[in-house]
């Protein structure tokens, strides 16, 4: 790979029909750099469930992937209403999605618990009221 | 484990095919979930995939996962923006009117595991 490459996704509020549209780029992108299959299913997983919290609690925002010969690097950026305690928003079970998240199958506490298990930096930023970036990078063989 | 091809499969749980997708590609592993993460976050890689879930998100992870059948079971439907979707990555989306329970038991006589 001779240039890091810069991928940017505008991911809106409540749609969830668009919903798996970024993910879905950065694992082609990712397979068509020849880059190994369980590093595009890791990044895959990260970027759907990002995506997915961007449409369901962040009032949408943005999601930037780059990758270089060492790492990928996901991150999701939202003005959204904040995480008040990230301590608890990240254990398995806890969600404060609403009725329509959940009739879809969403909102099931399993998230951010997902991405963080497949990525090797996992970094959350948030202030409430002002928004939450989140940060993560899955380092390559 | 066996490898048995989608339109066996199709065949075994009586299946109404909405999306005929690859009827001949062969799955030996199926997988049953209808939290969006919980099957995102399995290996359900190449599987098929038993739901009760009938919308378009269904279709999203699917692709991530390169899941080549969606079965959706007891006798639920596929929303049409699903079946659009599914027509347009080439995933045959079929639906049981069978259970989730009887349908997996079908095709674990079929030889496929989890």
């Amino acid at each position: 790979m001779a240039d890091p490459i810069h991928l940017e996704y505008e991911v809106a509020a409540d749609d969830y029909q668009a919903a798996g549209a970024a993910s879905n780029s950065v694992k082609e992108t990712l397979k068509m750099l020849g880059l190994p299959t369980a590093i595009s299913r890791r990044a895959a997983i990260i970027t759907y469930e990002a995506e997915m919290n961007l449409v369901i609690h962040g009032g949408g925002g943005k999601i930037v992937a780059n990758i270089d010969e060492e790492s990928v690097e996901l991150m999701t950026i939202d003005e959204g209403p904040g995480i008040p305690d990230v301590e608890k928003a990240v254990q398995e079970g806890f969600t404060t999605a609403g009725d329509r998240a959940r009739e879809m199958g969403f909102g099931a506490g399993m998230g951010l618990p997902n991405i963080k298990r497949n990525a090797d930096v996992f970094e959350i930023f948030t202030e409430v009221g002002t928004g939450t970036t989140l940060r993560t990078v899955i380092n390559l063989p | 484990m066996a490898s048995v091809r989608i339109s066996e499969l199709c065949a075994e749980i009586d299946a109404k095919v909405h999306v005929p997708g690859d009827m001949d590609r062969e799955v030996e592993r199926a997988a049953v979930g209808d939290l969006l993460s919980f099957v995102m976050g399995s290996d359900a890689d190449g599987a098929a995939w038993i739901t009760v879930q009938t919308h378009l998100n269904v279709a999203a992870v699917a692709v991530l996962k390169d899941i080549p059948i969606i079965i959706i079971a007891s006798g639920r439907e596929p929303a049409a923006d699903l079946f659009e979707r599914c027509r347009a990555e080439g995933i045959a989306l079929v639906s049981a009117a069978a259970s989730v329970f009887d349908t997996c038991v079908k095709l674990g006589r079929l030889g496929i595991s989890g």
